[in-house]
């Protein structure tokens, strides 16, 4: 596939919803471990009302804001804050209404970047940082034209950083407090990241 | 068992803004849910001065709008952040080409709606910063700012900005001066009675009695220090020992010096902890310059004070002491 239309991209996110849903509850019990358990819950929200945005729309540049207006307007919490930020910066990063490889790429650094904007956290502090960073990196990295080999290389890199927070201790916000007790599982954040870069490359 | 004077608790913040909004109706406005303005907004050609925060702590925040202090405050429910949404609308409300100044009181909740709402305003064409305030120095002397909850020392900051976007200074310079202000000025918390939160009757953080806690949140929340109650000397001396330990002041500096009742500590009390303090800075060789006693940012009817202490440069001082301020809980006569 070489190359990304706007109806394969709501495909795509159509698709990262399902899958976030089916693990929602796996979500929220990793986040209980360090946090206050509703991760799960805060995800599927914040993504619904992506999806939902997205419904309506043609382009990928107004599309992808209108994404994260939705999910700053209808949802809060600092999982919305960084979703909401990562498809505003992906906005900033496309145009159009079809992406080649090289436009996918330049759309998910774009959100990266955004999303760096909004958080201190780096790979390393057990965050859904651990999934994204090495997912877009790996996705800079590939030279392959072709946009699933593309995503699959970000879902591997995904798996594997949010697989690697297992044995971190977490090192930022509220987390930080709990220590070594955070040792052993691994990151809901990382997690549910790790699953929606999945979704993106099995729905191509 | 019912303690509080309330109807449904579900519209309780509704309920106190519309009263107070029309008790002082001269100065003080709805400009939408949860949203309180100026009666008389200000020419639109100077910054607008905007802050948010948790209700429950009356007057804070929205008892600072008007003349010469806040253009408009966001209300969130009982202790809680107001959320992106009213946020992004009040900033829609007061957008103009000065710019506007967001004072965020340094709560997770308050600073996500404040992330957010800022992301948002920017893409419509909104100028708006923010300014992050950590007074508080429980989490220990130095804590990185992260660590560093937003108290009370706003307040005197809503003056100090509100006074100098009146003289027409620009979004950069008003960051900068109350930049310099979050630097040096420090907060600490005493609680010996606890509150219970009027939505759901639960107590936050019980105390038993004869026992105090320096390093109390202003939700009531612990942080650390519980021991013996002692006298309000003691105590007083305690603090500002702490406090100067966080400002590193230098003998012949200029020193804010107020007392800020939470709630069910009565102003005799406060007069009596203000005095020692006061007398503390002095034998330091601090100059108090600037000085208040009141209760101006409340956490129910916990009992206890927040002592705010600021080491203040010439410009604060003037904005503080010398400019007119006239809103419904803060008065500056002005020279």
């Amino acid at each position: 596939m070489e190359q990304l239309s706007i109806t394969d991209f709501k495909r795509l996110l159509d698709h990262a919803l399902t899958q976030i849903k089916v693990r929602e509850n796996e979500f929220s019990q990793l986040d209980a471990v360090i946090g206050d358990g509703d991760h799960g819950t805060a995800i599927v929200t914040a993504f619904s009302a992506a999806v939902k945005s997205a419904e309506k729309g043609t382009e990928f540049k107004a599309m992808l804001n209108d994404m994260g207006f939705a999910i700053m307007l209808e949802t809060s919490g600092s999982t919305s804050t960084l979703l909401g930020a990562f498809f505003l910066g992906m906005s900033d990063g496309a145009s159009g209404t079809e992406l080649d490889a090289s436009g996918v790429k330049a759309m998910f650094a774009s959100g990266l970047a955004n999303v760096q904007k909004q958080t201190q956290a780096k790979p390393g502090d057990k965050t859904m940082m651990d999934a994204l960073v090495p997912a877009v990196e790996a996705m800079q990295a590939d030279q392959s034209q072709n946009i699933k080999e593309l995503m699959q290389a970000g879902a591997d890199a995904a798996k594997k950083g949010a697989e690697a927070t297992v044995a971190m201790k977490a090192n930022f916000g509220r987390a930080r407090n709990y220590g070594e007790r955070s040792i052993g599982y691994a990151d809901s954040g990382a997690t549910s990241w790790s699953c929606m870069f999945a979704a993106f490359a099995d729905a191509l | 068992m019912k303690t509080k004077f309330i109807n449904s608790p579900e519209n309780l913040t509704a309920e106190l803004l519309e009263g107070y909004t029309l008790a002082y109706k001269d100065q003080v406005a709805l400009g939408g849910e949860n949203i309180v303005v100026r009666a008389n907004p200000k020419s639109e050609d100077k910054v607008a001065i905007v802050t948010l925060g948790g209700s429950g702590h009356e007057p804070a925040l929205s008892g600072f709008v008007g003349d010469g202090m806040l253009d408009c405050s966001v209300v969130g429910d009982v202790f809680a952040a107001p959320g992106a949404q009213r946020l992004f609308q009040a900033l829609q409300l007061m957008k103009r080409e000065a710019g506007i100044l967001l004072v965020v009181l340094n709560h997770s909740g308050d600073v996500m709606s404040a992330n957010m709402a800022c992301q948002l305003a920017e893409r419509a064409g909104i100028k708006v910063k923010q300014l992050l305030t950590h007074d508080d120095i429980s989490a220990g002397i130095d804590a990185p700012i992260n660590d560093r909850r937003g108290l009370a020392g706003c307040v005197p900051l809503y003056k100090i900005l509100g006074a100098a976007a009146d003289e027409g200074k620009s979004l950069d310079e008003l960051l900068e001066i109350g930049q310099r202000y979050t630097a040096n000025v420090a907060t600490l918390a005493v609680a010996m009675r606890s509150c219970t939160h009027p939505q759901n009757n639960a107590i936050i953080s019980d105390l038993p009695d004869g026992i105090m806690e320096i390093g109390m949140g202003q939700h009531g929340e612990g942080g650390g220090g519980r021991k013996a109650l002692v006298s309000a000397d003691e105590t007083a001396a305690e603090m500002v020992d702490l406090l100067c330990q966080q400002l590193k002041p230098k003998a012949g500096q200029k020193a804010m010096l107020v007392i800020n009742g939470v709630g069910a500590t009565t102003q005799m009390e406060l007069n009596i902890v203000f005095r020692k303090a006061y007398k503390e800075l002095e034998s330091r060789g601090l100059q108090v310059v600037s000085s208040r006693i009141a209760e101006i940012l409340t956490v129910q009817e916990q009992a206890g004070f927040q002592m705010i202490i600021a080491l203040l440069d010439d410009d604060h001082i003037d904005y503080l002491n010398n400019k007119a301020a006239n809103a419904p809980y803060w008065t500056t006569i002005g020279k």
